[in-house]
């Protein structure tokens, strides 16, 4: 500690640190929120060293590797352009479904009583808790051929049901069979199924807020009107809350570009996402962090362009 | 096509009652107030007429046919609510129209029509305007154009003034009042302020806990209050507490004689109320009874009255007197306080 600092009169000690403070905080949520991403962004450009490492670098060929293959211009490859397809398919799905699902829950819920709403809402909150290492381990047991849903449908003369109906060959098309028996796990569907589960208790604490804000009586003066329940729901409902719908999907949809137990476990490999191969470059069998970081950064752009091309459609109307 | 009667309605959740068995005719083309404090059953009773709540007994009439268990999409009673519930994503236009394009108008002939019921609340030009560019007196003209864009046959306004500030209230009262009489259609109107009630009606009905107090034109129900509650709540009134006493009432020391001899038993509990501008005030006692002896405690001019706040023992009055009248009391001053015959309204009273 210096003599002069120990010299200064306390007020005028105490009047700048608050300055002080916020530029220290300001910074640190600086290095904390972009430090990470300028690194994988300087890393995308780097160039793969054999046996794991990389150097500092300026060249495309990792992102001329993402979009056009590994042997261009001999070959054109659309792997990697696929997995993003993948990627954003299934997360916009996923999102899409537990809003679906979530929308009818969170408005019944604002329909009961304080008390019960309470309850609901704690009951949901927890259900937070749960990761999603749980989430798909619990859906493993349940989907598992032996011992979860296919075993159950078969024992109940389901699967022979559909065998004998004809719907075999589409359920095989569809990942969901083979010629013996149902079997949920890899494909699509489970997939899906997980992703869904995953952030419906988000959907619904997102969807709670503004339903529970909404004016009650708009619904009355609708019906007051002649408009049917349906028909209350989709003139006056849906559009009043459509800029947090909007909002929730957007963000449903980025929380589930990044997911990552659900696809390794029930995607069929071939239909697996981004995030797969990513860890699989950065960590996994390909070591080639600059290549992990290309693809990286082709997400994290992907998922810039949805929030704002969402963000610009949302605000038109 | 209009008139509207409920028969024994009630309405109660659980061991909560809000309206108990509760009879009412509102005749075709008139305007009803339902005017009760908070809490009385009043907007419960509109809702239901609405066709939002079910009553849990008793039947809804309109024009002699049952209409009880007609939901509220059916029933199409036009509905101005407290908070007029427009819908903020439709413009004024639109919001006006919504009945309309719900009934399946075309839409050029729904703007078309919207466009003349804006021009009837004095709004024209105002249709394509977002609901959040509108002031509260605009807003609530598009709530009223909107309710009355499918013609109802009965048109309710639940409070439709709360949101408003004192003067375009009054404005408003009389501008919704010329509306109705022009259209001639039957309206009931939810108030706790009796002057709107007054100012509107045809008739009031007051109610107090579920059940009515009194229906009548509105100065009826000021003259004539059928209930010490009624007396307390419309306008102002000095309420005594007293006995009967052969025909009279005595009340703090003195006698008080009504018009016409009251039928109380002797001894029985009897509340008497007095408008205050019905109050004379004296410097020396008059003949006869009527009278109290009490001091001024406070003066207040308001305008175009002024108010003398008086002391009677544990009983305290106000007189309303013209500010033209003479005789300026002051503060501490001994009066007389003369409740005149005709003014008295006497009421049983609990004992």
């Amino acid at each position: 500690m210096s003599v002069a600092a120990a010299e200064a009169p306390p007020a005028a000690a105490a009047l700048p640190a608050p300055r002080w403070g916020r530029l220290a905080l300001t910074g640190l949520v600086a290095l904390l929120c972009a430090a990470p991403f300028l690194l994988v962004l300087v890393i995308s450009f780097g160039e793969k060293v054999e046996g794991g490492s990389w150097t500092w670098g300026l060249t495309l060929a990792n992102y001329e590797r993402f979009f056009l293959g590994h042997d261009w211009p001999n070959a054109l490859s659309l792997v990697y352009p696929q997995r993003l397809w993948f990627s954003v398919w299934y997360a916009a799905l996923g999102a899409a479904f537990a809003l679906a699902l979530a929308f009818p829950c969170a408005w019944a819920i604002t329909r009961r009583s304080r008390r019960t709403q309470a309850a609901w809402l704690a009951f949901i909150l927890a259900s937070l808790s749960l990761s999603e290492v749980f989430v798909v381990m619990g859906w493993d047991v349940l989907l598992s051929r032996n011992s979860g849903l296919p075993a159950w449908l078969k024992a109940l003369g389901v699967t022979d049901m559909l065998k004998d109906g004809g719907w075999f060959p589409l359920l095989i098309e569809w990942d969901l069979a083979n010629p013996r028996d149902l079997k949920f796990k890899t494909s699509g569907f489970a997939t899906l199924l997980a992703m869904t589960y995953i952030v419906f208790p988000y959907a619904v604490i997102l969807l709670y807020p503004p339903l529970s804000r909404l004016d009650p009586s708009l619904a009355e003066a609708a019906r007051t009107m002649g408009a049917r329940p349906w028909k209350v729901m989709r003139t006056v409902v849906l559009p009043a809350v459509r800029l947090p719908l909007i909002g929730s999907a957007l963000l449903l949809f980025v929380y589930l570009l990044g997911a990552y137990v659900a696809v390794t476990v029930f995607t069929p490999p071939e239909k697996q996402t981004l995030t797969v191969t990513i860890y699989d470059a950065v960590r996994g069998q390909t070591l080639d962090a600059p290549f992990g970081a290309a693809q990286s950064v082709v997400l994290l752009a992907t998922a810039g362009l949805c929030l704002w091309a969402a963000a610009r459609a949302g605000v038109r109307r | 096509m209009g008139a509207l009667s409920l028969s024994g309605v009630s309405k109660s959740w659980g061991a909560v009652t809000a309206v108990s068995d509760l009879s009412l005719d509102f005749p075709e083309g008139q305007l009803t107030a339902l005017l009760g404090p908070s809490g009385c059953g009043k907007t419960t009773l509109l809702r239901m007429i609405a066709g939002l709540e079910a009553p849990s007994r008793g039947r809804v009439l309109l024009d002699g046919a049952d209409i009880t268990d007609r939901p509220a999409h059916v029933r199409r009673f036009g509905m101005v609510f407290q908070s007029f519930a427009l819908f903020p994503h439709l413009s004024v236009a639109e919001n006006v129209a919504y009945a309309l394009a719900i009934a399946g108008m075309a839409r050029r002939d729904r703007l078309a029509k919207a466009e003349a019921l804006l021009a009837l609340v004095q709004l024209d030009g105002y249709g394509d305007r977002r609901i959040g560019q509108l002031s509260g007196g605009q807003r609530q003209r598009v709530a009223i154009a909107r309710a009355l864009a499918q013609e109802p046959s009965v048109f309710l306004l639940d409070e439709p003034m709360s949101a408003l500030d004192a003067k375009l209230r009054e404005e408003m009262q009389v501008e919704l009042r010329l509306l109705q009489q022009k259209l001639r259609v039957t309206t009931i109107v939810v108030t706790h302020d009796q002057r709107e009630a007054m100012t509107m009606a045809d008739r009031i009905v007051v109610m107090n806990r579920g059940e009515i107090e009194q229906v009548g034109p509105p100065q009826e129900v000021y003259d004539r209050p059928a209930t010490a509650f009624v007396a307390g709540f419309i306008g102002k009134a000095n309420i005594l507490h007293g006995e009967a006493r052969g025909g009279a009432v005595a009340a703090h020391g003195a006698l008080f004689h009504p018009e016409r001899p009251a039928a109380f038993r002797d001894g029985s509990p009897v509340t008497l109320a007095c408008r205050p501008e019905a109050v004379r005030l004296g410097r020396a006692a008059r003949e006869g009874a009527n009278q109290l002896a009490a001091r001024v405690s406070f003066v207040r001019d308001v305008g175009p009255t002024r108010e003398i706040f008086l002391d009677a023992g544990p009983a305290t009055l106000t007189a309303e007197l013209g500010a033209g009248e003479r005789e300026p009391f002051s503060v501490g001053e001994p009066v007389f306080a003369e409740l005149p015959p005709a003014a008295l309204r006497l009421f049983p009273r609990a004992a």
